[in-house]
């Protein structure tokens, strides 16, 4: 899986949630309000369901699941391990 | 509290549970069920298979088994583990004392009086009179606070709003009072006469419209609801005030009580003004904690969220997004109390209450809330009774030399 392959499936996923609004990958979805605390729990169930892996108390930091390149991020080096 | 004739009940869990959240587990038992008195949990290769429950009477074994597993399946297994995370932890080591509680019931400084529920006297009164104006005097340097005194009673309708029913129906306080109408009063004193009081006053009652408060930021929050504050400043407001909650079996000495004190603050404003308040005031409570040479730590937290249908969730996010810090401090050799919590509700309340942050939508908000008992119960542990060996500018404030 390509770091783009995984960018375009996380954007797909919170496209919903921007209303239109613009979002650079380094954005703070939760910062810019455009989602809310219990959101951070749906993140982590699509990152399981959708790339296949188990989130585990290391993946546990909340940088990874604040933008776009957090989340990439975690998948890829998942997907490495 | 286990006793030697206590019945025991073994459950075993659907399946097992990571002993990391043990603790999550711990502090809903006694929830579950009145007759539960006393628990230890069947730990194996760091899971939680199982629990033995204690009770003065033998208990219907299927029925708590399945009251369980809900707890369990609803409250604890869907929350991931997250690594414990401190921010800040004491360069001081102080051995807590022995049974301070003990030695302060033999003085007369304390008596419980029921449930729950203690009578303060001195030294108490005075150490809890410095360490209020402590805090609040750290506040000052930084921000320019406005103070209320609230009523004892909430009402009803501000638990609702703040969700409370939803998070926590545990610990919840109704206020109630016999309905005014005289054939109700007369029908009570004539039961009152012959049957003496039991739960069927209740039904002379009715009312649900007014509770205990279980903190003081719902009475900010229902004060300033429905207003548009002033945009591009912090509001901050402070309050201290009688709080209550239910804790069952829970309470013990000053470090759980049903009937406690907080000295709360309250920021509003925008988001990051509201995060870097809290955060800047964290940093000066540590540097207190520290100049009084006590031990302790401060860490992620999470609240006692309770049988709802996003509990799990609900705590996962608050550890993740790190929304809960809570000030610990050592009380034995192998126990801390938290004594103070530094939360960020985003626009939770805001929204809730109707608060608006001038054009800029609603009020982002924080809290901090100090347990007033538990701060002079967690210092007379460390330091002991004897106010010779106080620091200095602690026992000049309370004894004057």
């Amino acid at each position: 899986m390509t770091h783009d392959d995984a960018r375009a499936r996380v954007r797909a996923f919170l496209i919903p949630q921007l209303a239109g609004r613009p979002l650079a990958d380094s954005d703070d979805i939760f910062a810019l309000g455009y989602v809310n605390s219990l959101f951070a729990m749906q993140l982590a169930l699509f990152l399981e369901k959708e790339f296949g892996m188990s989130l585990g108390p290391e993946d546990m930091d909340f940088d990874n699941f604040r933008t776009v390149d957090g989340l990439v991020r975690l998948v890829t080096s998942k997907a490495a391990v | 509290m286990k006793h030697p004739n206590d019945a025991l009940t073994r459950i075993e869990l659907q399946s097992p549970v990571p002993e990391a959240l043990a603790a999550e587990i711990e502090r809903r038992l006694y929830f579950v069920s009145p007759e539960i008195t006393g628990y230890e949990l069947v730990v194996k290769d760091h899971e939680v298979h199982g629990m033995v429950l204690y009770s003065p009477e033998p208990l219907d074994h299927a029925a708590l088994t399945a009251k369980v597993d809900y707890m369990v399946n609803n409250d604890v297994r869907k929350q991931r583990v997250t690594p414990a995370r401190s921010v800040w932890t004491s360069p001081n080591r102080r051995a807590p004392q022995g049974d301070i509680f003990g030695l302060l019931a033999e003085s007369g400084a304390v008596t419980e009086v029921g449930e729950g529920q203690v009578a303060l006297g001195e030294p108490l009164l005075s150490l809890f009179t410095y360490f209020d104006k402590a805090v609040c005097d750290l506040l000052a340097e930084d921000f320019d606070a406005r103070e209320y005194r609230y009523p004892t009673l909430i009402r009803t309708k501000a638990l609702e709003t703040a969700g409370y029913m939803k998070s926590f129906p545990q610990h919840l306080m109704f206020v109630t009072r016999l309905r005014n109408d005289l054939d109700v009063y007369r029908d009570f004193q004539d039961s009152y006469a012959g049957n003496g009081l039991d739960s069927g006053v209740l039904g002379s009652c009715g009312n649900v419209d007014y509770c205990l408060p279980p903190t003081m930021c719902y009475h900010t929050f229902q004060q300033y609801g429905g207003r548009t504050v002033e945009a591009d400043r912090l509001h901050v407001v402070t309050s201290r005030g009688k709080s209550f909650r239910f804790e069952a079996a829970y309470s013990t000495t000053l470090e759980r009580l049903w009937d406690f004190t907080i000295r709360e603050i309250v920021f509003m404003g925008a988001r990051e003004d509201v995060l870097n308040s809290r955060e800047r005031f964290m940093r000066k409570v540590f540097a207190f904690v520290e100049t009084l040479g006590m031990s302790g730590f401060c860490e992620v937290g999470n609240d006692p969220f309770f049988c709802g249908t996003d509990t799990s969730e609900r705590i996962w996010s608050q550890r993740l997004l790190e929304l809960k810090y809570e000030l610990r401090l050592d009380v034995a050799p192998d126990r801390t109390i938290a004594v103070g919590s530094f939360n960020f509700h985003d626009d939770l309340f805001g929204k809730a209450f109707g608060i608006d942050h001038g054009a800029n939508g609603p009020i982002r908000s924080g809290c901090v809330g100090f347990g007033l008992e538990r701060l002079v119960y967690a210092f007379l542990c460390q330091y002991g009774l004897d106010s010779a060996e106080w620091p200095a500018q602690v026992r000049s404030a309370v004894v004057g030399s």
